[in-house]
């Protein structure tokens, strides 16, 4: 009970100040006021179209959906005014502002949600998400949270999944650049999903499995990893758990490694979906080991993980009284595309022996390192791990192989402890076994991986990469170039002013507005205000679109600059 | 003649429900180790030995974090009796002398019919919106679908909302879910005892809750009709205990038809459980999994969508899957329907841990679509099957003169072998249940689904013929203290045929 409750007592650093709690509900106002402007313009707009559209049903019936949709927008945005104003009247008695609201979309801070708000006095429903609030009757606290962190996170995906681009249907929908997906080769991945060695149905597939994943899937995966992470000797199937998807994975050990408000340390910024997972059902922390971009002589690459950091991170932690479980790597990284060396790993690894602690990395990119001059190191490749009952690897085919709907994930652990405890779960992660079949298939056709898939794979990822890059070349935007992962890690802070987190999540949503979706910054935990991710594993054609888009905002936003900072002169 | 293991055995069970966790009030194995010296009767016994947890939680781990020493617990302790079996699995050419199981409540009587209709062509369609990020609630195309086919099959008065379907990979995964989003840690929902023992593992897990039990009787007493029967005032006084205990009930489990019992609960009887469940403002998570198993015409089903004006339709969820009444277990999908927008939100904001792969997102729709076939192919042939396969194991039982307790729906029979205990004591029926596993027969008992009395069995009948009939002579034998005698094939394959004489309308190749 007692770790319990110093969880909490754990405000988050960034929480900690009353000035900078004020500034932030301030700047809720502002967004939200603008946000209810928008939605009331186009609310009127709407009024205004339906009328000289009568005679068309379908028209109307789509346009009275539009309306009601924006009718409930309205409701929320009213709601969560007044909240924002209850809450800031209620400041001198230091409440944190709400967690899920309007501003912190895609928003995600650790594990402190969730268990703040079963402090006692906190009002949570006054506070969380209004779309939770009216459920409070039925929820648990926890379950609110569940419901409002997922609606806070998702808000972009889920008007994108109203409003998709198409190229012929809909040319004024929603681009989606901001979510990691492989959309290069749907193509080569539909063709050798329906050759006829797929279609298999036996018994053993439609009965009970083995919840680790049935043998057959276990054994392919062990010689598919021993195969291309290089593995000095065969890997034993008996430490493979297979999952459905790698966040289930992650979960699971975050589970069975960590006991509640115990931590993580990830270096930041990091894929924000490790944040969404470490407090949806486990409730563990992530200590953030933040990467500065700044070159100096002690970090002699922008955003360069270095042991002291990591040290250092680890034993202010420790100070304040936090027990960290482990170390969290994602190799190559999502959001720099950092592919790290064999030293580097090595010292990673060694420094985590040093203080018992287990490390996770997650190389969920591996086969997508398309830069011919970088070597990706597995850490399952090494001759010798440091602590190989502490080192767990994650693994999955949405990424390289680009098939996030196929729900597939891979624990590789020589801890059988850790695999016995993880295997409990194989029942509420379970994997259907003809998709068991499928993956099987699929991974044992080294021939057409080899010779098929992954050189267009990579090719296209080069052709993709390199348009990008020269666009944002173009435009003058300091970006990563690390040949690795679907996306590229840019600078937009010329375009911010002032530089801070509420400028970024305007531009944000200047694009949203343009109907382009990237991913800002924040959402990865990125200590600096305007960076920005954006993907580029697309089609070309749509990417020629979004550039398009992306250039739009861009020059707005300069011309708005530039007016702002003639302005200013003039006053001066 | 039979000693008692000398090595400690463990929860004698298919469904990893371990016996002890009833006691578990918290993540936390000190808050476990109190609650069992709290209460003395309640803790495991001790040959039940690899069976509690604390004992692991407590052990000198240093790779895991206390819950994960309790949550490998169970991997350990279900894996046993699995193991023993899956290490000497029954196979007609290559393993004659194996395991026979008729522990798991698997339907293994229509797996030709399945296998035909998932290879037909239809099945192998891939497109890419089928191999990326879907919606988290399932894929609009299958949440219509599977409001369609609940519409049709559980009379439903209206049509059912797509928009109240959230799809996932199993009724474990819906169990676990729901218990996160509707209770705190260490709250609890009230389910009547003997239940299909799993359930505790799907609700503690992630959710960490526990189950309160509403303990039911063979004895019929009182108002009693019938065995096992559950009443409101059973309900009324385990929700009045909990309450004492300071246990805060938040939810109440049905499972219909009920599992292990076999039992069709009638429209009043439900009624009377959900206007309890209304009174008390307790949630109702309606297991359905066996819905469409009812292979005796007169048992009467009636699914809680098919009620009029549900009591408190807000705190009324249903569970369905294809795992029993398709004979799929591992095909992995299960559905919720609640009008409740907010426990579906709620759900769905999970199932980023809980889908299934889009490809079969599609052919579960491909499947339930196909009202021809399972109305005129599937729904006939499998209830003959299992009507078939019934009566075959329920005429050996009464040859045997063994009570038992069956209601023409479900896979099992819940069967009395109180007479062969020399003592009513848990210790004897494992003692019982580890001479059926050595005599090569593996079944489940009584105490894996917490049922109050020592000596109740739970067997599973929908396999194939000769297999059941290997099984039950090798139950037989047991019973009748002659276990070590050599299996003998070729007796039973006379016996088949035997039967097939009697039970006229049995299709050939089943019975």
């Amino acid at each position: 009970m007692s770790h319990r409750l110093g969880m909490f007592r754990m405000p988050s650093a960034q929480m900690r100040g009353q000035g900078l709690r004020n500034q932030r509900i301030h700047t809720h106002l502002m967004e939200m006021m603008l946000h209810l402007k928008q939605t009331i313009e186009k609310n009127l707009m709407h009024l205004t179209t339906r009328h000289l559209q009568q005679d068309l049903v379908l028209e109307e019936q789509r346009h009275s959906q539009a309306a009601s949709e924006q009718e409930a927008l309205l409701g929320h945005l009213m709601y969560q005014l007044v909240n924002l104003l209850q809450s800031g009247a209620m400041g001198g008695l230091g409440l944190q502002p709400s967690c899920p609201s309007l501003d912190v979309r895609r928003d995600v801070r650790g594990g402190q949600w969730a268990q703040s708000s079963r402090q006692p006095d906190w009002p949570v429903h006054q506070l969380s998400d209004p779309e939770a609030t009216f459920v409070s009757q039925h929820l648990s606290s926890r379950g609110i949270d569940i419901s409002a962190l997922y609606h806070s996170s998702f808000q972009d995906y889920k008007i994108y999944q109203r409003d998709k681009y198409h190229e012929d249907k809909n040319t004024m929908g929603f681009i989606n650049l901001g979510l990691s997906e492989n959309k290069l080769c749907l193509d080569l991945m539909t063709e050798r999903l329906s050759q006829s060695d797929m279609n298999y149905i036996e018994d053993a597939l439609l009965q009970y499995p083995d919840w680790r994943g049935q043998p057959f899937l276990r054994e392919e995966v062990a010689r598919f990893l021993t195969y291309y992470c290089k593995v000095p000797d065969q890997l034993d199937p008996e430490n493979v758990v297979v999952l459905n998807g790698c966040s289930s994975v992650f979960s699971t050990l975050a589970m069975v490694l960590c006991d509640p408000g115990e931590a993580f340390l990830i270096p930041a910024p990091f894929y924000g979906g490790f944040a969404f997972s470490a407090c949806l059902y486990s409730k563990v922390e992530l200590i953030l080991v933040h990467l500065d971009s700044e070159v100096t002589d002690a970090n002699p690459h922008p955003f360069q993980l270095t042991v002291d950091k990591l040290e250092q991170a680890l034993l202010e932690a420790r100070l304040t009284g936090k027990k960290v479980r482990g170390l969290i790597l994602i190799n190559p990284q999502n959001p720099l595309g950092d592919v790290y060396s064999r030293d580097s790993l090595q010292e990673y690894l060694e420094f985590a022996k040093r203080y018992h602690l287990h490390v996770i990395i997650d190389e969920i990119y591996m086969l997508s390192v398309f830069d011919e001059f970088i070597t990706f190191h597995s850490v399952l490749s090494m001759e010798s791990l440091p602590d190989p009952n502490r080192t767990h690897v994650i693994w999955g085919t949405s990424k390289d192989f680009g098939i996030s709907g196929f729900r597939f994930g891979v624990l590789y652990t020589h801890n059988r402890e850790v695999a016995s405890a993880v295997s409990s779960f194989g029942y509420l992660h379970g994997i259907s076994g003809i998709a068991q079949h499928k993956l099987c298939r699929l991974l044992q056709d080294r021939e057409w991986i080899d010779k098929v898939y992954l050189p267009t794979y990579r090719s296209r990822l080069q052709i993709a990469h390199g348009y990008m890059t020269k666009k944002l070349e173009a435009l003058g935007i300091p970006f990563l170039n690390r040949g690795s992962g679907l996306y590229i890690w840019m600078n937009l802070k010329m375009y911010l002013d002032p530089c801070t987190f509420e400028e970024e999540l305007l531009l944000h949503r200047r694009f949203l507005d343009n109907k382009l979706i990237l991913s800002r910054g924040r959402t990865y935990m990125c200590k600096e205000p305007g960076w920005f991710r954006i993907t580029f594993a697309d089609k070309p054609l749509l990417l020629k679109q979004a550039m398009h888009r992306f250039y739009q905002v861009l020059s707005e936003r300069k011309q708005d600059l530039i007016m702002k900072q003639l302005e200013n002169a003039q006053r001066e | 003649m039979f000693t008692l293991p000398q090595k400690e055995s463990k929860a004698p069970t298919t469904c990893p429900g371990p016996a002890s966790t009833q006691d578990l009030d918290s993540n936390h194995g000190d808050g476990l180790e109190r609650e069992c010296s709290r209460k003395p009767d309640w803790k495991l016994p001790e040959f039940c030995g690899g069976g509690d947890p604390t004992a692991t939680a407590s052990s000198d781990s240093s790779h895991l974090s206390s819950r994960g020493s309790i949550i490998k617990w169970f991997w350990d302790s279900a894996e046993e009796g699995y193991r023993t079996y899956h290490m000497d699995e029954y196979d007609e050419d290559k393993n004659p002398s194996g395991i026979i199981n008729m522990g798991t409540s698997e339907n293994k009587l229509c797996f030709d019919l399945l296998s035909r209709r998932l290879s037909q062509s239809d099945m192998l369609w891939v497109e890419p919106s089928l191999l990326q990020y879907p919606d988290w609630r399932g894929h609009l195309f299958l949440r219509e679908e599977v409001a369609r086919f609940l519409s049709f099959y559980c009379k439903s008065p209206a049509p059912l909302k797509p928009e109240n379907v959230v799809v996932l990979n199993g009724c474990a995964s819906l169990f676990s879910a729901l218990a996160t989003v509707l209770c705190e840690v260490g709250e609890a929902f009230l389910i009547p005892a003997p239940y299909y023992g799993a359930i505790t593992q799907h609700v503690y897990l992630y959710g960490g809750v526990r189950l309160v039990c509403v303990y039911l009787d063979s004895e019929v007493t009182g108002l009693d009709t019938r065995p096992f029967q559950l009443t409101v005032e059973k309900l009324e006084m385990a929700l009045q205990r909990a309450n004492f205990e300071g246990v805060k009930v938040k939810g109440l489990i049905l499972i219909n038809p009920q599992n292990p019992l076999g039992d069709i609960y009638s429209p009043g009887e439900l009624r009377d459980y959900l206007e309890f469940a209304k009174r008390h403002k307790l949630h109702v998570m309606v297991d359905e999994v066996y819905m469409l198993s009812v292979f005796e015409k007169s048992a009467g089903y009636h699914s809680v969508l098919s009620l009029e004006g549900l009591p408190d339709p807000q705190r009324t969820h249903v569970m369905w899957a294809t795992s029993k009444d398709f004979g799929m277990s591992g095909l992995r999908f299960g559905t919720l329907y609640t009008e409740n927008r907010d426990v579906a939100t709620a759900v769905a904001s999970l199932c980023r841990y809980h889908g299934l792969s889009g490809l079969v997102q599609y052919q579960m729709a491909q499947l339930l679509r196909d009202r021809d076939w399972i109305n005129q192919v599937y729904l006939p042939e499998n209830h003959a099957r299992l009507k078939a396969a019934h009566t075959y194991v329920a005429g050996e039982l009464r040859a045997l003169g063994i009570p038992f307790l069956s209601s023409g729906a479900g896979f099992f029979i819940w069967v009395d072998l109180r007479k062969y205990l020399p003592e009513a004591t848990f210790k004897e029926e494992m003692l019982l249940w580890r001479r059926f596993l050595d005599n090569k027969v593996l079944l489940s008992c009584g105490k894996a689904f917490q049922c109050k009395e020592p000596g109740w069995f739970r067997l599973v009948f929908s396999d194939k013929a000769h297999r059941l009939c290997l099984g039950m002579q090798r139950v037989r034998q047991v019973l009748e203290g002659k276990s070590q005698v050599p299996d003998d094939p070729a007796s039973c394959q006379s016996q088949e045929s035997g039967n097939q004489r009697t039970g006229g309308e049995t299709p050939p190749g089943v019975l």
